[in-house]
Parts: structure tokens; sequence; C-alpha cells
């Protein structure tokens, strides 16, 4: 039992490290339907509930497909069917005042909850689409690209 | 003359999907208590603020600035939303539990939480639990960070006693390095012998 504290102790040290690494976890997929994959390096690989989701990750969804995810800071994403998200930042250390979370929506519907990073910096959260930029005071909004809506002019 | 015509045909073919539109809509959700925040959509024609809950704005184009916005029924959010809306999860719930100083043993009072917690960890299926052990500052912060995984290990122990499935559940000790009140060292402090559950 000594020998896994003394590994957790070592980690511990070499923590805020990992804390700032853009190799370390940004959130995990916590809810699934459908088809779905995860982009990452040019390597597409299926979805699976719990997975990791790493900055740069590119999450897509088929026809039946939607996805959602928890960021380290609670902020909650999920995306419809046909859509394609790429996490384009994500810096979560507030004790250093590093903060910043941003998305780029290329195609397709998502919500958007912001988390604690949204509530400590709102300058600090970007959401992007090919042809817009939104800037979010809070808390929960959707986008969709592409269809055309009733009700707007 | 053909030749011509199925040129045209793909030429027109190539233009529509080159020009698939990229427009953006974009709909302030009301949030659990009900209230709407506040998003600005920016293109570079300009900008828009959504304040009301279902207010909406669409930006045809990058250089185009969005539409005013107007009020879209709830039905109508469903309709173009509903999927996503579906796929969203729930916010992370967060349990604090204390323990008698220098043991993993729980404070009476939090003994009485477990059942909460596990039922909790029931209705959400939740196959993400974390527990983060914590300590005071009495004793060494070596045996600090060996106290605070002892205490995440026993709660852990606990909850899989009760049939949580332990491959969805993850340890870590962070010893007395992350105290949530600040004392000097060798300070009992009981607020600090904690361990925090965050069920996702």
């Amino acid at each position: 039992m000594k020998w896994i504290a003394e590994v957790f102790s070592l980690a511990s040290l070499f923590f805020p490290i990992f804390c700032n690494a853009s190799d370390a976890p940004v959130g995990s997929v916590n809810r699934l339907k459908g088809t779905a994959s995860i982009v990452r390096k040019n390597q597409v690989t299926p979805a699976r509930i719990g997975e990791k989701i790493y900055m740069m990750d590119a999450l897509k969804t088929g026809r039946d497909g939607s996805l959602g995810v928890i960021f380290k800071d609670d902020t909650l994403l999920s995306i419809g069917p046909q859509s394609e998200i790429i996490i384009s930042e994500f810096l979560f250390s507030p004790a250093e005042g590093k903060l910043s979370i941003g998305t780029r929506l290329l195609r397709g519907s998502a919500i958007y909850l912001t988390g604690i990073i949204g509530k400590l910096s709102l300058e600090s959260v970007r959401f992007e689409t090919p042809v817009a930029n939104i800037g979010v005071r809070g808390t929960k909004f959707a986008v969709k690209i592409g269809e055309a809506t009733p009700g707007t002019p | 003359m053909v030749h011509k015509t199925v040129f045209i045909f793909w030429c027109s073919i190539f233009l529509l999907i080159s020009c698939a539109p990229k427009k953006t809509l974009v709909v302030l959700l009301p949030d659990d208590t009900g209230q709407a925040g506040e998003v600005i959509v920016e293109s570079k024609g300009g900008t828009q603020v959504l304040t009301e809950p279902h207010q909406a704005t669409e930006v045809k184009a990058a250089d185009v600035s969005p539409t005013a916005p107007v009020t879209l029924k709830e039905e109508e959010v469903l309709r173009i939303f509903g999927k996503a809306l579906d796929a969203l999860p729930e916010p992370p719930i967060r349990f604090l539990l204390y323990f008698i100083s220098g043991t993993s043993e729980l404070t009476a009072e939090s003994k009485m939480q477990i059942p909460q917690i596990l039922h909790t960890i029931e209705v959400r299926n939740s196959k993400a639990i974390t527990i983060v052990g914590h300590t005071d500052r009495v004793g060494s912060r070596e045996k600090n960070q060996i106290l605070g995984l002892e205490r995440a290990v026993s709660i852990k122990n606990a909850l899989v006693s009760h049939g949580v499935d332990p491959s969805g559940i993850g340890v870590v000790s962070h010893g007395e390095d992350n105290p949530s009140v600040e004392t000097e060292d060798d300070v009992p402090e009981p607020l600090n012998r904690r361990v925090e559950i965050t069920i996702r």
C-alpha cells in the first residue's frame, strides 16, 4: 500500500506541470447516442462514455449521433447530429490566473453551459463558428450552423 | 453541347457546395433557474446582444451584421436543438466528507451522508467518480500525503462494498497541500480533514 502512496506523493510534486501541459485531458465524454467519433492527430476513434478529451480534439457525430462532454472546469458542451466541433483551447489553473476555453463549431448544432472559467473570467470563454464569434456573459446558449430558421428574418 | 451542359451542371454543383451555408443561428437559453445570461454575437459586419430567454439572432455571412434579435417559441428551439439538448450532461455533483483527526474514519455526521452519495451515483448511473483526499497540517507533509490517499481509498472501498463499479472511480491525494482553510503548520483544522467526491 505504501508504495502506491509514494507514487502519488511523487506525482503530486509534478502536479502543477501536469495541469498546464497541453497533453493533459481537458474533459471527458459523458453522454453518447448513435455514431460519434473523436479525431485526434488525424486518427479517428469511435467515442465512448468516459473517454478523455484533449485540446485540439475534434468531436464528430453521424446522422443519428449526439455527444455530451463535461470539461475539467464543469463547462458542459453537447453536439447534435451531423456536427463537428474542435476544442481549440483549454487552460484551467485558477491559482495562477490562467484561464481560457475555446471551441470552434464547424457544422451542425451545439449547446453550451459555462463552467468555472466563465464564472471567474468572462472574456476567457470563446465560441467560434465559420462566420461569427460568440462572447459569453453567461450561461447557456445554443448554436446551429446552416439551417434556415423560420422566426428569424 | 452535351459536354457544355454537363460542365455547367458540375460547375453549379461545385458552387452550391463551396457556398454551402455556414450561416450561424445563436439562441440564448434559460439556465436551470429559468434566468438567462447574456451572449454577444459578433461578425465582421457588426454585433448583436441577446439578453432574454430564447432570443435568437442569425449571422448570414461573415461580413454581414447579425440580424435583429427575435424571440423563438420553445417548440421551435426544441425542434432545432432537441437532440443536442438531450445530449447535454448534468452538472457534476460534489460531496464533502470529514474525518476524525489523524485517521481515515469519518465523523458521525459525514457517515450519515453515504446513503445520499450512493443514491446520487445510482440515479445518474455515473461511471466517472473522482475522490480527492485531503488532510490538515498536523504531522509531516509526506505522512499527510499518505493519509489523504488512505482517506480517499477508504471512501472508494465503502462505495465499492455497496456495489459501485470500482473501474469508474478515480482516487488521488492532495495531502495537506490543498486546504479549504489556510493554516500554519501543525495546526489541527477539522474542515481540512476531508475528501471531495465528484460525481459526473
